[in-house]
């Protein structure tokens, strides 16, 4: 025996905590044979797990913990949590990883385990909310669910009654997929908005234009080359799954490239890092692609097989795409052949040399050449990713997205081992029970006819489009998303929500208090990532798979034996999910089933009554995910049962080029069809075999653009002489040249192909010489979420305060050191905070985590004390708002002892309400990118924190980008709103999508 | 079976995910840290870097917290991981000054000390540690450096790794592949820059210094050492020290630095140096384990000790003799000062009521435990002789029993003062994470430096008895003058002839003469603790004896000494270890 297991006897005899003491044989060895050590405890064990309390080592005091799985909700990444729940207590007494989890694999980042924080904050939301008083005015009193069910369900109804668009749903993270986008169409309201055009619509447009899917999806485990643009190691879309396979993939000799004007911990992490001038990024990238072209090293199989060049050739032809070939042709004849193609993208890129790239980029010039030269030896395993950053940070970002993409298209790594998927072919979302149809109205506050492409609402545009008196709103719901602090303009929010004619009523679904929910008339607490049902998936790698969100606490209570009917009877307080609320407020609105809502919330099992959670997921483990009742009938386990058990189910492995898959469904009779005309495709292609499309229009033909249709509608399309799946576009191709962006109001060069266009802040719109400087306001750090994170002491703890970087060249010339105070105006204010003088930022940019600056304005009640400043909010003047920080965090009192151990006070500065909005007048997303028109050392009379705008202004900078856009209702080449074919949440029916009568302003 | 770990830079992303898990799993309070990821950004824009480095205990093969723990609370287990136990802890922190790491801090909520145990609860059952679990990289390989099938062992036979602090002679067994000196090494960036990246920082001096302002000629590195525009001053700095020297010729030579001395440039470790930006960007916060308690010991503990060795050396000696108050009234104040020596230690403790531990349950190898044996020792003895003395002097019984039985308890007790005032020589030398302490003079100055306090309390003492003989007090400012010449010359010698052998010794001793702390060094030590009483007794021997201005003398000196002892302690814990 050990001195030190002698120690421990003697203790564990002398001291007795009151916990109950197991002798050693309780504990249950999970040692490898080897002698090694165990990540987990074998999933056999998880009803009944006994581990030493850490708290008590080293005396031995055994705890017994029901282990449930459950899903994250911090980021969107939909990571795997295992939580620990004490089998007596039914205290959570931890979150691990959950080791069944494809994507996540067991690991977490710095946000997994602080899922505890959350559960266990002291200042979370336990009762339900009503004002009482003026809105904002902050008091409140506590009210019944059944009050906030019976008077919310009824404003719906009566909204419902009058009208289809009077009901808003507006979600910042959605955090599963489906229930409550099935629940908004089951009302029969255009209800959905989303934060997606502040967040991914630049990326999301480029995407589509290409290839029909609005989401990347790169496999990075097999990548050669790992082009990322922005920081996907620390704070991507996907971060822990994705940072896990970089990684992998960089052990094995990838190589990575970052774009980021900022040291990020990827950039640092990276072979090449390009601290690019922000809205240069498609001009180095188009430098990399005439590399790869002028030189031939591009997949020229590739592209013939699966790049519309012959749509493309045909607009040169035209005179709708204007290329210069004296150079490469001589004469300017372009034969229908590949090789005119090859001609054609030789003289569109040939001005995109290294040196330009190098000169607009502001970078060294071996740098982006070194880049060109691994990307010319990817092999068809060039992983990209953009998201957010450059591609939502500057006018044009959507081309970002195109251009980075072209090189995936020109080395073939569309779909394969180590290249670049789409979202679609990795993410699975099973289908519910009984899906209600298509929606037969278009809100005009969310798709506005001036922006018929954006992806997809305008959503941070609504308190401008309200102040325009475009509409007004009957009930908004906002659900894990803060508008006025996360949004651009957030004093334009502020007036929206204060103006109960713009929006008569405003329920906050919230864990915790926000700036916003401070302006709701019901704040509803809902459960956080351990006290809550959804389904999630993501496309995290190549393969698909789903990962069940429980409530941990009624699962552990369910097995041990106690039935629990709803569960907020197992949450915290009067804490509800929302999955329960939505049935309970749905079934309420529509009681006797008179407008029709209430049958899409009965239960398939027990007719005529209204369904449960447990039904609503039980029929969707039976029914919709293949393979599932299988392998749960393998371990004698219902569907159910199976998920929760391991909350994580794999639905396929190595989903690669879909694209290239056979017609699904045809039958012998189509495939024989098919195979009759395949003889004929010159013909067809020459448009001489139209009687074929005439003859039989219901059968399946192929059209001139060897096309496969199917009663009409393309089912796929003919690759060298084979039919295939192809992919979601009008072409079934990759779309080189988009015919969508030519019919759709944007046949400029700049539009239709792959190309930079000028962001507004190009340098040539920053004056540096005048003391101008560019602010990058819109990264994330690897610790925190947006506003959501506020609730997490260990996260705060480490990531409390976001200063303005700025190089040490313009810390100099400002007389600025570190510490030191600074104001940065903007186009319609200006903030104060202190600068970080560092290397890492390029020169002529300052930048801040978007992050932080919460503020509450109540010493007791709002924002968690020591994660928010308070603060006094004032507007002297019409329109002109203040904000002043009267004091930073500060420690109280509370059932938890480290809330009087807060040490520090800086929480950052909420500089987004400084920011102008700046929509995209192609894609709609807000540009976040900022010009700083000024920045000064502070004065003496600033203070840290102080906020300042001028709201008039902020409508002036509104209608300036307003004045861009080119409205439907003067492109539209059919009368329609919106492309068809393009995504939309909640696609409405054909008809919807005529442009109104008397559109907004005409 | 020898846990350890290895962190692979190679892989390591900064997310912190080992933070949190580490606090989740072991709820750690906030403000401390078993483990946390230090970030410094280094370089010149474009050419720019972030280090990021998992620190924590290494689990030293060779443990000085665990040889300093003066109750077994900190203990090496079989498997090779160290472990702690916060039950039976005291909470004295000599465990953190041992740690040359930064690794131990006390628990706010059990007052024990507390640090990363590698997890034991949990390899006691065969799961890994939580960091290991949790970090999306593998980046952090925890197992069997014995056991030829864990990875852990392979990848040592097979990458070349490297350790914090080689030089401790600690062994440490967390083993960095990949790492970097500017992250390895904590002086190359300034501990307490005025921000991190993302977080604030707690001055290292919040709670209990004196002095809180950042004295710009002193901590060189005071405006955060970023950049470009600090680097063009910094640069300014080092070409003052490229001065040509008068070598005759147009030859322009660097003057070197003295020997261990920093210098004054943007950044050195080791042999490197580089001008170029080098700044923590985050780093766990620190605070100073003692305060003013510790000196003011150590000068309480002198005086007892000074007075009883005074008294046994002049009383066995024969030198000179003492009426039964005089014995009662100087047995008393050194029983009184060496109480309160105890008073300040215990008050000085996490956990003041454990005291006893120490005795009960003692480990034998430190010098905590020896002290308080010595202590306690001293106080048995010196308390009987004194209760014998006062048992005379009020007639309890007779002059002749005291007499009789004096001479044995003088000579039984006087190597006990000498061990109470010299054992704490040895005690700092355990306190491997501070180099300055480490010194073989320190025994012998200790001693000096209670001779010098307790004659010059005994000075002050006669002023108020009666019947003082002349040649006691005499004999009594004899002892006070030679021990300030010793004192400062040991001070002198020790700090101006020899180079400390290591940088952190040296850079402390800067801060003393040079830095934060030398107005305590120079007007507080030197001037009021050594000139002035010097000064006071060359005018005293030139002109009349005055017992009041010999009693100031005295004091003066008591009063520089615990300056000293302030600066002395204080000093090498504002230098990082981690």
């Amino acid at each position: 025996m050990t001195q030190q297991s002698e120690t421990n006897q003697e203790t564990a005899s002398s001291m007795d905590a009151g916990l109950p003491v197991f002798s050693e044989t309780d504990m249950i060895p999970v040692r490898q044979p080897d002698g090694t050590l165990a990540n987990y405890p074998p999933v056999e064990k998880w009803d009944d797990w006994v581990e030493w309390d850490a708290k008590s080592w080293p005396k031995k005091v055994a705890r017994r913990y029901s282990l449930v799985p459950t899903v994250c909700f911090n980021c969107e990444s939909a990571c795997g949590l295992l939580a620990y729940v004490d089998k007596e207590t039914f205290e959570i007494r931890k979150f691990e990883g959950n080791p069944a989890h494809p994507g996540s694999r067991g690991r977490n980042c710095a946000k997994g385990p602080a899922t505890h924080n959350q559960t266990y904050d002291p200042e979370r939301i336990l009762y339900p909310l009503k004002r009482v008083g003026q809105r904002g005015e902050g008091r409140w009193k506590r009210i019944t669910w059944h009050q906030a069910l019976d008077e919310i369900s009824m404003k719906m109804r009566q909204s419902r009654k009058q009208r289809r668009d009077g009901i808003v749903y507006h979600v910042g993270r959605p955090g599963e997929d489906g229930y409550a986008n099935r629940c908004i169409t089951a009302w029969g309201v255009d209800g959905h908005n989303s934060h997606t055009n502040i967040c991914s619509a630049g990326a999301r447009a480029g995407y589509s234009f290409w290839a029909g899917f609005d989401r990347p999806s790169p496999d990075h485990t097999h990548a050669r080359v790992i082009l990322l643009i922005s920081s996907h190691l620390e704070t991507g879309h996907y971060f822990n799954p994705h940072a896990q396979r970089i990684i992998e993939a960089k052990m094995k000799g990838a190589k990575i490239i970052t774009f980021d004007p900022r040291l990020s911990n990827t950039a640092s992490m990276s072979d090449v890092w390009l601290p690019t001038w922000p809205g240069s990024e498609s001009t180095v990238l188009l430098a990399i692609a005439n590399y790869l072209i002028q030189n031939d090293l591009y997949d020229k199989d590739f592209v013939r097989r699966w790049v519309n060049w012959e749509e493309t050739l045909q607009a040169v032809a035209d005179g709708q795409l204007e290329v210069d070939m004296a150079e490469t042709t001589g004469d300017g004849s372009l034969p229908n052949n590949f090789d005119s193609f090859d001609k054609v993208l030789k003289a569109l890129y040939s001005e995109f040399t290294f040196e330009r790239a190098a000169e607009e980029a502001q970078v060294p010039e071996d740098r982006i050449r070194a880049t060109a030269e691994f990307i010319a030896k990817c092999d068809g395993k060039l992983a990209t990713h953009t998201w957010r950053s450059a591609s939502i940070g500057n006018l044009g970002g959507w081309q970002v997205a195109r251009c980075l993409f072209f090189l995936n298209v020109l080395t073939g790594s569309v779909g394969t081992p180590g290249g670049t998927l789409a979202n679609s072919w990795n993410k699975f979302v099973p289908k519910p029970f009984k899906v209600p149809p298509p929606l037969e109205t278009w809100n005009e506050l969310h798709f506005p006819h001036e922006w018929p492409l954006a992806h997809y609402e305008l959503s941070f545009l609504l308190p401008h489009f309200l102040e325009e008196g475009r509409g007004d709103i009957d009930v908004y719901f906002s659900r894990v998303y803060n508008p006025m602090w996360i949004n651009p303009d957030g004093f334009m929010w502020l007036k929206s929500l204060q103006n109960e004619e713009q929006i008569k009523c405003h329920v906050a679904l919230t864990p915790t208090w926000n700036e916003s929910a401070w302006f709701a008339d019901y704040v509803l607490p809902m459960g956080h990532a351990g006290e809550r049902h959804d389904l999630m998936s993501q496309e995290t790698h190549a393969g698909q798979w789903i990962a069940f969100r429980q409530p941990v606490r009624r699962v552990a209570m369910e097995r041990a034996g106690k039935e629990v009917q709803y569960t907020y009877e197992a949450n915290p307080g009067e804490v509800w999910e929302e999955n329960e609320w939505w049935i309970q407020v749905s079934a309420r609105m529509d009681p006797d089933g008179s407008l029709g809502i209430r049958k899409w919330f009965e239960s398939p099992y027990r007719p005529g009554e209204i369904i449960s959670v447990d039904e609503y997921y039980r029929w969707i483990f039976e029914n919709s995910v293949p393979g599932l009742p299988e392998a749960a009938a393998a371990e004698g386990l219902s569907p159910l049962k199976y998920m929760r058990k391991y909350g994580a189910f794999e639905v396929t492995k190595d989903n690669y080029t879909p694209y290239e898959h056979d017609i699904p469904g045809l039958s012998t009779d189509e495939k024989k069809k098919l195979d009759s005309l395949i003889f004929r495709l010159a013909e067809i292609a020459r448009g001489l075999a139209r009687d074929v499309l005439d003859l039989k229009p219901e059968g399946v033909v192929i059209d001139s653009k060897k096309r496969v249709l199917k009663n009409g509608q393309a089912i796929g399309v003919m690759i060298d002489r084979k039919p295939k799946v192809g992919l979601n576009t009008p072409s079934r191709k990759l779309e080189f040249f988009s015919p969508t962006l030519r019919d759709w109001g944007w046949p400029e060069r700049e539009y239709v192909v792959p190309w930079p266009l000028e962001s507004h802040v190009h340098p040539d719109h920053i004056d540096r010489e005048s003391g101008e400087m560019l602010l990058l306001p819109n990264f994330r750090l690897p610790t925190l979420v947006h506003t959501r994170s506020a609730n997490s002491k260990w996260l705060y703890e480490i990531s409390h305060k976001n200063p303005i970087w700025i190089h040490p060249s313009d810390a100099e010339r400002l007389g600025l050191r570190s510490g030191d105070l600074a104001k940065v105006e903007t186009e319609i204010g200006y903030f104060v905070d202190k600068v970080w003088v560092t290397e890492g930022i390029k020169p002529g940019i300052i930048a801040m985590s978007h992050h932080l600056g919460r503020w509450r304005l109540q010493e007791e009640t709002g924002v968690n004390p020591g994660m928010s400043s308070l603060a006094h909010l004032d507007e002297p003047t019409e329109g002109n708002f203040k904000l002043n920080i009267i004091h930073g965090a500060r420690p109280w009192e509370s059932y938890d002892p480290d809330t009087s151990r807060i040490w520090w006070e800086d929480v950052g500065v909420h500089q987004n309400l400084t920011h102008a909005v700046h929509p995209d007048p192609v894609s709609g997303a807000h540009c976040w990118l900022q010009k700083a028109t000024s920045v000064t050392k502070a004065g003496p009379n600033d203070k840290h924190g102080d906020v300042w705008v001028d709201t008039n202004r902020s409508m002036e900078v509104y209608r300036q980008w307003l004045a861009m856009t080119r409205s439907a209702v003067d492109v539209s080449p059919d009368g329609t709103r919106r492309p068809g074919w393009l995504k939309r949440p909640l696609k409405p029916v054909a008809e919807a999508y005529k442009l109104p009568e008397k559109p907004f302003g005409r | 079976m020898n846990y350890g770990f290895i962190i692979d830079n190679r892989k390591c992303i900064g997310c912190h995910a080992c933070s949190t898990a580490c606090k989740s799993e072991n709820e750690v309070p906030l403000g401390v840290y078993r483990t946390w990821v230090k970030y410094v950004d280094t370089g010149i824009y474009p050419d720019t870097r972030r280090h990021f480095q998992v620190t924590r205990c290494n689990h030293c093969a060779n443990p000085p917290c665990v040889r300093i723990c003066p109750v077994t609370a900190m203990y090496q287990r079989a498997d090779g991981i160290v472990d702690f136990n916060p039950d039976i802890c005291i909470g004295c922190k000599a465990c953190m000054q041992a740690c040359p790491y930064d690794a131990i801090y006390i628990d706010p909520d059990t007052k024990s000390a507390a640090k990363c145990h590698y997890c034991a609860h949990r390899t006691e059952i065969g799961l890994l540690p939580a960091c290991v679990v949790v970090c999306p990289e593998q980046a952090i390989i925890a197992g069997d450096t014995d056991n030829p099938s864990s990875v852990i062992s392979s990848m040592l036979a097979n990458v070349d790794v490297t350790v914090r602090k080689p030089e401790q002679g600690t062994a440490p067994k967390v083993f960095y592949i990949d790492g970097s000196d500017v992250s390895l090494h904590p002086t190359a960036v300034d501990r307490t820059p005025e921000s991190f990246m993302w977080a604030d920082v707690i001055p290292l001096h919040a709670n209990g210094g004196s002095e809180t302002h950042r004295d710009p000629g002193v901590s060189r590195k005071e405006n955060g050492s970023a950049g470009q525009a600090d680097s063009a001053s910094n640069v300014q700095v080092s070409a003052s020290v490229l001065e040509s020297t008068g070598t005759g010729s147009s030859l322009s030579l660097r003057l070197s630095q003295p020997q261990g001395t920093p210098w004054d440039g943007p950044i050195q470790f080791g042999a490197s140096m580089a001008e170029h930006m080098v700044q923590v960007a985050y780093n766990a916060q620190h605070k100073i384990p003692w305060h003013w308690p510790v000196p003011a010991y150590l000068v309480t503990k002198g005086i007892g000790a000074g007075i009883f060795i005074f008294l046994s050396l002049g009383l066995g000696l024969n030198w000179f003799s003492l009426d039964s108050l005089a014995l009662v009234v100087t047995g008393f104040i050194s029983l009184l000062f060496i109480g309160i020596t105890t008073g300040l230690l215990v008050h000085d403790l996490e956990h003041p009521l454990r005291f006893f531990s120490i005795l009960i349950r003692p480990q034998w190898r430190s010098w905590l435990t020896r002290g308080a044996f010595i202590l306690v020792g001293f106080t048995i003895v010196a308390g009987i002789w004194w209760l014998l003395e006062t048992g005379a002097y009020i007639g309890v019984w007779s002059d002749g029993t005291a007499e009789t039985i004096r001479p044995f308890a003088l000579w039984i007790g006087l190597p006990l003062a000498i061990g109470v005032a010299g054992y704490t020589g040895y005690l700092f030398a355990q306190a491997e994470g501070r180099d300055l302490w480490q010194s073989a003079l320190l025994p012998a100055h200790l001693l000096i430096q209670a001779v010098m306090a307790g004659s010059a309390v005994l000075l002050v003492t006669f002023l108020f008895l009666p019947d003082t003989p002349e040649n006691v007090i005499d004999i009594a400012r004899t002892a006070l003058v030679v021990a300030v010449i010793l004192d400062l010359f040991v001070i002198l010698v020790g700090e101006f002839t020899i180079p400390h052998a290591s940088e952190v010794a040296a850079r402390a001793a800067h801060d003393i003469t040079h830095g934060r702390y030398r107005n305590y060094f120079w007007w507080g030590s030197i001037g009021l603790g050594h000139v002035v009483p010097l000064g006071i007794a060359v005018v005293l021997a030139l002109t009349s004896d005055q017992p009041i201005a010999v009693a100031i003398a005295g004091l003066c000196a008591v009063a520089g000494l615990y300056l000293y002892e302030y600066a002395f302690v204080m000093a090498p814990q504002d230098i990082p270890n981690s």
